[in-house]
Order: structure tokens, then sequence, then C-alpha cells
């Protein structure tokens, strides 16, 4: 059982990190605290049902929706991040919180309130022990997120780009001043950013089967907990974030019962954790 | 300067109010003529705008055919419907706004526990007779006399559910797995209390709050447990959830669910074959040979390309009782209430309606449904009146 427990912590985790990569990835370079990427999430999930039950094909559709989602992402940075930037941090949050709130009564208007099924044939099968069930998805989610992680990774610290990006995350002035083609780091991590979310709503709405209008509401507040958990900005704190929350949450739920609600567990590890590590897991003290 | 710029906005600000208040102001002497004014809220938007879809789809369709009909006593009815977000501050303010301003004779709700609960001392307080459609919690009718209900108190319905489980399906060890609000809890004990004095254990009970979508740890507790029966009160998204994920865990035990997850489109669209077998407590029995339950499926399939689920039936009841009422009582909210009272023997889609208690509280008979092949079926009917009679405080 406890392998069991620990399999499905791990899945829950591996998306907790997608889901809260592409707010740090804004966060590490704007320091916006961006709601609205929950609404990418959203946003993803719908975009890959549509496509995948117009062609059928599944890589197609998660692809699709990725890049759709993401130029949604450019577009956002463009229209309202990049001319509020100079305001108060305060602006911009509350810029990302209507815009969240919107992209939800958007899509119920659009999509309807009511749950739909996405139903995705996976090429291959679950695993099945007399004491251990994997079923396809979750296999395929971990895959992916691996891939996906492994991907960014290399973008981080192998390529040109990454190095801009990380530049312009230490100093967005500077930076510029260096010659780093700032718009396009910052356009380029909003792609980035927003793809991820979508790739994380379509592995969600896979896994539960449900797509709905509201699904953004629990990525909205739980992202919160997993970028300041991994050291606010830090791609790989917020993985090693998203997995522990994940792992912590299924094992508590399982060995001790909802005692709170799922979602408050990932505050209490939040809470614990800056009381010995004020920087999170793997920020740097300042 | 700059006080008489604030002057001059405040006191263009009070004659806006003023102006606003004075267009709401016009209908009020046209009450007693004109169209019957029924009042109706429900979730429209937010986590339940999916049930408020529904209730909001088969209350237009009961206003729809009253007035075909030629309205009530040559009355054409008018539905004044309001969105409360499933939020409780928003439910008291329509409240207040249907009692004072919209000059509404009743008031269906279309909306669950927490808000129906909320608004009902003021419908109460008003003098304006409220029937909740299927929200269950006790509390609600205990608001007055002003106050009914449509479905089933919790108490009703889990206390048949201990019956079903223990004697209908006999299980002897049962686990339970509730969401964790109202609505849950009512059932969740009064059903505990029903199995236990029938004679089964009850090895775990486990919450989960609203919302929840992963249930495989919680489920791999309780197969450890090796029950024969899991009883859920859940609503269909943390229902559909649950009995996938016993499916991926092989958990192959009766899932006996209510009538949170009667639901078409949520439930068995989501659920699909996991569904299957699945048992509820309900009170629309969809294989009934009354003639009115048929009209009543096939006209809301034929409307809007969808079955009507539990919600959808009890609201489209709550309209057909007030007509009733209203036809034999006419448009006056004290005689409405009265006529509610002394209603009897109502043939309605939910099944006959032998009356309301002093309470509020209706009686009609529990009825059990089997999913097979994707779609709810007659699998009993709990008829004895110790446990259909609601209480009466």
């Amino acid at each position: 059982m406890i392998l069991q427990q620990l399999i499905n912590g791990i899945v829950i985790g591996s998306v907790y990190a997608l889901i809260a990569m592409g707010a740090t990835l804004v966060y590490g370079i704007l320091k916006v605290l961006d709601i609205a990427n929950a609404g990418a999430y959203a946003i993803g999930a719908y975009a890959g049902l549509f496509l995948y039950q117009a062609t059928g094909s599944l890589p197609v559709a998660f692809l699709g929706a990725v890049l759709f989602t993401g130029l949604f992402g450019v577009l956002v940075q463009r229209v309202l991040y990049v001319p509020l930037l100079d305001k108060p941090p305060l602006v911009p949050l509350i810029c990302s919180i209507g815009l969240f709130i919107f992209i939800q009564d958007l899509i119920r208007l659009l999509a309807g309130p009511h749950i739909r099924a996405f139903e995705a044939q996976l090429p291959f099968r679950g695993i099945e022990l007399p004491y251990l069930s994997v079923n396809a998805i979750w296999i395929a989610i971990m895959a992916t997120t691996a891939v996906l992680l492994v991907f960014l990774w290399y973008m981080l610290n192998r390529t040109k780009l990454g190095l801009a990006w990380k530049s312009t995350a230490q100093d967005l002035e500077i930076a510029k001043a260096m010659g780093v083609n700032v718009d396009r780091v910052v356009a380029f991590n909003f792609l980035l950013g927003y793809g991820f979310a979508a790739a994380a709503g379509i592995m969600i709405g896979m896994l539960y089967n449900s797509v709905f209008p509201t699904m953004g509401d629990m990525p909205a507040y739980k992202m919160l907990a997993i970028i300041v958990l991994g050291g606010l900005g830090n791609p790989l704190g917020t993985v090693v974030a998203g997995l522990l929350i994940g792992v912590v949450e299924t094992l508590v739920a399982g060995y001790v019962g909802f005692f709170l609600p799922r979602d408050a567990i990932a505050f209490v590890v939040l809470i614990v954790i800056l009381l010995v590590r004020p920087q999170g897991l793997l920020g740097q003290r300042t | 300067m700059r006080t008489t710029r604030y002057l001059a906005v405040l006191v263009l600000m009070f004659a806006l109010t003023l102006l606003v208040a004075g267009c709401g102001g016009g209908g009020q002497d046209t009450a007693a003529e004109g169209p019957i004014k029924i009042g109706f809220f429900a979730p429209l938007t937010g986590p339940a705008a999916a049930d408020g879809d529904s209730v909001f789809k088969a209350a237009q369709l009961a206003v729809a055919k009253i007035n075909e009909q030629g309205g009530i006593n040559g009355r054409q009815v008018e539905l004044v419907h309001y969105d409360d977000g499933l939020d409780t501050k928003q439910a008291v303010s329509i409240a207040q706004k249907l009692t004072t301003k919209d000059n509404v004779v009743a008031v269906v709700s279309g909306s669950y526990s927490g808000t129906t609960r909320a608004a009902a001392p003021i419908y109460q307080e008003a003098g304006i007779p409220m029937i909740s459609a299927y929200a269950v919690h006790p509390d609600i009718t205990r608001a007055g006399d002003y106050i009914f209900r449509q479905s089933f108190v919790g108490l009703v319905q889990g206390k048949a559910a201990g019956k079903v489980a223990v004697e209908m399906l006999d299980a002897r060890r049962i686990s339970i797995l509730h969401i964790d609000n109202d609505f849950g809890r009512t059932l969740a004990t009064s059903f505990q209390e029903k199995a236990e004095e029938l004679g089964a254990e009850i090895v775990s009970v486990d919450s989960f709050a609203f919302g929840e979508k992963e249930f495989t740890p919680v489920l791999a507790k309780i197969k450890q447990l090796n029950p024969d029966l899991l009883y859920m009160p859940a609503y269909a998204g943390e229902g559909a959830q649950i009995v996938r994920q016993a499916k991926d865990l092989n958990l192959d035990i009766q899932i006996l669910g209510t009538e949170g997850i009667d639901s078409t489109l949520q439930f068995l669209g989501v659920a699909k074959e996991a569904a299957e077998g699945v048992i509820i407590t309900t009170n629309l029995n969809r294989d009934s040979e009354r003639e009115i339950v048929q009209d009543f499926i096939a006209e809301y399939e034929e409307q809007y390309g969808h079955k009507p689920d539990m919600v959808a039936a009890s609201t489209y009841d709550a309209f057909m009782v007030l007509f009733h009422v209203i036809e034999q009582k006419g448009a006056d909210p004290e005689a409405i209430r009265q006529g509610l009272a002394e209603l009897k023997n109502f043939e309605a889609v939910t099944g006959v309606i032998t009356g309301y208690n002093e309470l509020g509280e209706v009686q009609k008979p529990v009825q059990v449904q089997i999913v097979r092949d994707g779609e709810f079926h007659y699998f009993g009917e709990i008829t004895d009146p110790d446990i259909i009679t609601p209480p009466n405080e």
C-alpha cells in the first residue's frame, strides 16, 4: 500500500510542479504573481479537449493546445503586463486576478457550465499487480512531466536563450543595457509559462476525465504555496516543492484521513518549512 | 475647491440613487393585475453552475408550459430569477430584493443548503412562501411556517439508504465516504444510525472537501478494510471520481450513492462504465409509467437535448405545486402558504406528494435507482412510513 500511495503522490506532485512552473517562470522574470496562469490551465484543458475531438490525435491535440495557450500568454504579457510593469506590484497582481475571473466566466459562457468528459485512448496499457495498480494515464503524466522538465532544464542551462533568461531574471535593466533582447526573453517566458500550465491542464483533464470552467480554482491558490515553498522564482525549487506537496498530501490523506481539506495540507507544509527555512526550499537568502 | 468637487459628486450620487430607486418603485401597484411574479434563485455561476443550469432550464420549462396553457386563471406567470453564485451573502441580498422590490408572491430555491438556509429567514420574515427544491439541510424549514421543502430532508434519505444497504443489499461491513458539508454530514449521520440499528457494522467514516478530485489514497485505505458496501453521499463531480478511482484500484464493492450524483451529464457522462451497478437513493423514478413523469422527461429532452436529472425534476415540481395552489387559492402570499400547508395527494414528477407536515417537510416515497447500460433504472422504492415520514420538529 505504501508503494501505491507513493506513486499516486508522485503523479499528483508532477502535475503540481507543472502547474506552478508557469507562475515561477513569470515571477522569476517580471516579479509578478501571475494568478491568471491558473486560467491558462483551464484554457489548455479546453483547447486540448476540442482539438482531440476534432482531430482524434492526442499528440496533435496536446502540442496544439500548448502552443495555442502559450501564444495566448504572449498576448497577455504584451497587452496587460508590460504596460503595467512600472506600476506598484499590487497593480499587475489585481490585474491577473481580474483576468483569471474573466477567463473562467468566458469559458463558462462559451462552453457551458457542465463537466465535459475527456476520454483519451492511450496507445499502451497500465500495470496491474495484485497490490499495485498504475494506470496508463499515470505513466503518461510522469513521463510527459519528466520530458518537459528536462527540456526546460536544457533550455535554461545549455542555450543562449537560457543565459538571456537568467540575466534578465537577475536584473532586467542591466540585461537590457548589456544588449539582451529583453522583450523577446519576456515573450518567450510567457510562451513557456502558459504552455506548461496548458500541459498540466490537459493531463489533469485526462486523469479525472473531466474538464470544467472552474477547474483553475485549485491551482490558483495551490501554485502560490508551491512557488513560495520552492523559493519564489526558482524552477528547480518548484519541482521539488510540487513533488513534496503531492506526496505529503497523499500520505496524510491515506494514513491520517482527510482531517483537513487536502488543500489545507499544502499550506501547513508551507508554514512548517518557512519556519525552518524562510527563503524556501532552494531559495537563496538575500 | 476640493470640497466643492466632493460635494458635487456626493449630490450627483445621491440624485442617481433616487432615480434608480424611483424606477424600481414604479411597479408597486401593478401587483394585483398583470403577470403573477414568482421568484427564483440558483447558482448559475461558480462551482455549482452545472446544477444551476439544470434547475434554471426546469424552471423556464415549467413557466413556459403554464403560460402556453393560458396561465393561471387567465394571468400569465413571470419568472423573476437571480444567480446566487453559491454565495450565501448573495442569496441573502437576492432574498431582500425579491421580497422588497420585485413583488413576487412566492419563491422557489433552486440552490444548495448553505444559500437556501441563509435566505429562508428573510422570506419567513417577509411572509413570502418559499419552496426549497432540493436542498436537504433540516434547518431550512425550521425558519418558519412559510418555508416548505420539495425533496426529502437529509434524515429521510439517510435512513432510507440505511435500509437499502442492510436489507436490500445485505451489507454487513460498511465504509462511509462523505462530502464535508451540510449535505454530506446530515446523510452520513442518519445513514450510520439506521444501518447500525439494522445490525450492520460501520468500519470507516471518511470525509472530503467540496471539489476534491483525488480519492486514491482514501480508497486504497478502504480497500484494505475489505467492507462489502461503500456509502457515498457526494455530488456528481466528486462522486464520478470516486467510482472511477475505485475501479482503477480494483475495489470491487457495491457503491451506494445519493441524489447528489443523480445527474446524467455530470455523473454518468464522466464516470461512464465505472458507474455501472452503482445504486442511488433519489426522488426521480425514470422508469415510472405515470404519464406526468414520461411527459416531463420527453419535454425536457426535446427542449434541451439531454435527459433531466433529480435537481431539474425537483425544481419543476416545486413550480407545479405552486401553480396548483395559486390556481386553487389565488395569487396572494398568505393564501399560497395556506394552500401549501393543506395540499393533499398531489401528483408530481418526483412521486405522489402525500402532503407537507407542520414543519413544511414533504412526504413521498424514496426511489432506489441502479445504473444499467449508462442510464438510471428502477431498483426499488422505500415506502415504509417510519422511514419516509419526515420529522415534525
